[in-house]
Parts: structure tokens; sequence; C-alpha cells
């Protein structure tokens, strides 16, 4: 009696244990996620394979862009957020191909597919080591999520286990109509980035 | 020898009276139902609400023009087009609208796959953003001498979000299902885009 007692005991036990720690261990999605490396506007975050640095962030409600000669026009349901940053290598070559902006909510935009026709200054970027690029990061977000957000950039999607700068975007004053103070009309992107070589 | 075939028939009976519970239990909750459920008739008013999207039935109409929102038409086709406002309900940018709507019944072959486009500025199938709503429009080819349907019929599919999945233990969207049928009147062609 006391025997089987004991026994039902420690089967409860070890149930309770088992509970416990599938509720309190990270899952393995997490512990296989990327490395955050955090930072602000103008810090140079330095990750495994790149740094990069954001200098400067603007508005826009539409964006002009060279297609084989002709302008186009992309027009949006939010507000274009451009984000030009500077990108280096640190010991051998590499890309960065993606990036992501994440609103103060949560809500994850990923940097846009409809300027995939250019491929000068967008992602994805080759740099070398020694050669430091700039480039410009555009994505398509709500006006609501333009403040306080953070700029996600790594290597490769799904970057498991490598390193994912993190930048983060201060609070952003919005005009009565909900877009950020500053937002113009129209940023051309085919003009050349300051300070980009040719 | 008697008392062996009595317990033998005794256990058979056991036996017997447990499996039928257990099915009778699996039937009252609904594990025979699930296999011929009808699918309900959606409204062609909408919203239509699945999974991942939020769908509000825009159009339906065919075109012969030489570019169908930026694409060229292939020789000998005409193209079905329709078109549907598209919101992003999750947190995050996907393009899993491939298998969203499926055309049903002929003229088209469920296994002919549209070509998807945004209708803003004709880029094929970008990825949609939260919360922001676009038109997209699913385009599939009819043969160009054939007789333009009167109506088209789709079946609208819908997934579930695990927060951990058997293989990678990573939130995604699994297990289409579908939502309901729709069927949209397809206006004639014109000879423009409506």
């Amino acid at each position: 009696m006391m025997r089987k007692l004991a026994n039902l005991i420690l089967l409860l036990v070890a149930v309770a244990f088992c509970y416990g720690l599938q509720i309190s261990k990270p899952h393995y999605g997490d512990l296989i996620g990327p490395i955050p490396v955090r930072g602000k506007v103008g810090d140079t975050i330095v990750g495994r394979s790149f740094e990069v640095r954001a200098e400067k962030l603007e508005f826009a409600r539409k964006l002009e862009t060279d297609r084989f000669g002709e302008t186009k026009v992309l027009t949006t349901g939010g507000v274009w957020a451009v984000v030009t940053v500077a990108f280096a290598a640190r010991a051998e070559s590499t890309s960065v191909a993606v990036a992501s902006w994440r609103g103060p909510t949560g809500l994850t935009y990923d940097h846009t597919e409809r300027l995939s026709f250019v491929n000068n200054g967008f992602l994805p970027v080759t740099v070398d080591p020694g050669l430091p690029r700039k480039a410009r990061l555009v994505f398509e977000v709500s006006p609501a999520e333009a403040g306080n957000a953070t700029v996600l950039i790594s290597n490769k999607l799904l970057a498991a286990l490598d390193s994912q700068a993190e930048i983060s975007i201060g609070p952003v004053a919005v005009l009565s109509d909900g877009f950020p103070v500053g937002t113009v009309d129209t940023l051309d992107l085919s003009q050349p980035i300051d300070g980009q070589p040719k | 020898m008697l008392e062996g075939a009595r317990s033998r028939l005794k256990a058979w009976i056991v036996t017997g009276i447990g499996t039928a519970a257990a099915i009778a239990v699996a039937g009252v909750l609904g594990a025979f139902e699930a296999g011929h459920a009808q699918v309900p008739v959606l409204a062609r008013a909408g919203p239509i609400e699945t999974g991942q999207w939020l769908l509000q039935p825009v159009k339906a109409y065919v075109s012969a023009e030489k570019y169908v929102y930026g694409t060229l038409r292939k020789p000998g086709t005409k193209a079905l087009v329709f078109e549907v406002d598209m919101t992003n309900r999750t947190a995050q940018s996907t393009k899993d609208y491939f298998d969203l709507v499926q055309a049903t019944r002929p003229p088209l072959d469920p296994a002919t796959k549209p070509y998807i486009v945004l209708t803003r500025d004709s880029t094929l199938s970008p990825e949609l953003h939260p919360g922001m709503t676009e038109r997209m429009a699913y385009v599939w080819e009819l043969p160009e001498g054939g007789a333009v349907p009167a109506s088209l019929g789709l079946t609208v599919m819908s997934k579930i979000y695990k927060q951990r999945d058997n293989l990678y233990g990573l939130p995604g969207w699994f297990n289409p299902s579908p939502v309901g049928t729709l069927t949209i009147p397809v206006a004639p062609d014109t000879g423009g885009q409506p």
C-alpha cells in the first residue's frame, strides 16, 4: 500500500517537474533565433559579419525612380519610410539582404518588394572589407507605426544564430493628418546618396 | 470446456460493447461529420474573413488587352481577371495568398494557377503589409476562342495559426481548409479594363 502510494507521488512529482521545464525553458524557435545588436540612429552597430550606421530618416507620400529611362512613381496606402544607412564588412565580403521595420505595437513591415527592378543602392547590398557602401532601406508602413519603431537588418532571412542589427528610431512627431512631421510629397530615389561614390 | 467458452463469450461481449461505445462517443463528438461538411456559400458583398486575410471582392471581367496589369498576354489566350481588396490581418508582412482563392468549376480547371498582381503599380505578387489594404488582381488564362463565362466560381481558403510547428518549432500558418464558395458575375470584354 505504502509502496504504491510512494510510486504514485513520484509519478506526480515527475509530471510536475516536466511541466515546469516545458513552461519555463526557452523553446527551440527562441534558442535558434537571431542575436540582436542594438543601437540608435547615428550609432555604428557592429554585428558578426557587417557594421551598419543609420544616417538619415525620411518620410514620403510618393517615391519617384527611374525604370528603363522613364520615371516611375510609387504610391502607397500608408507612408514610405526611407532610411539611409552606411554598411561596412568586417573580416570578409558579405551581403546584407533583409531588413524590416517593427512598429511600436509589434507590427512588422518587411522591406518593400516594389523596388526590386532597381539594383543599385538598395538591398541586397554586397560589401567588402575596407570599402564601405551606402544604401537606402525602403519600407511601406502605416503612419501610426512610424514613430518609436525599430529597423531590423540581417544578412539573410531566418538569420538563425547570427547577429541582427536593431536600430531604434526615436519618437516621431506627427501632423494632424497622422503623417510624420517633415513628410515630403515626393522623394526622388534616382538621386545619388550623399557621399556615395558613383 | 464449457467454462472456457463462457469466459470467451464474455470477453467478446465486453470488447464489443467497448468498441461500440467508443464509436458512439466519436460520432457524438463529430468525428464522422468533417468529411462531408457543407462548405457555406459566401455573400458576394463581403467582407470575407480568412485566418490571415480580410477580402472584399470587387469585380471579375475578361480582358483581351495586350498587357493585363503590365504583363504581356500570351498569344491565343485572354485574361480572366478577379479583383479583390485584401487586408493582411497578421502582424507580419506576407505573400501567403497564392492558394487563397481557387477556381472551382469550368471554364477554369482548379489546377490552373493564376498570377497575382498589385493593381497599384502592376508589381507581381509583392508582400502585403499588416493592416494596409491593397487591391490585387488574380489573373487566369482562358482560350481566346472560347465563350466568356457568365460567372466565376471560387473557393476561398483559410489557414490556422500554430505558435510552434512540429518540425522547426517556429510560428506559422498551416492546414488550409475551405471557408466557403463565392460566385462572381463576369463582365464581358469591353475592349479595355473597366
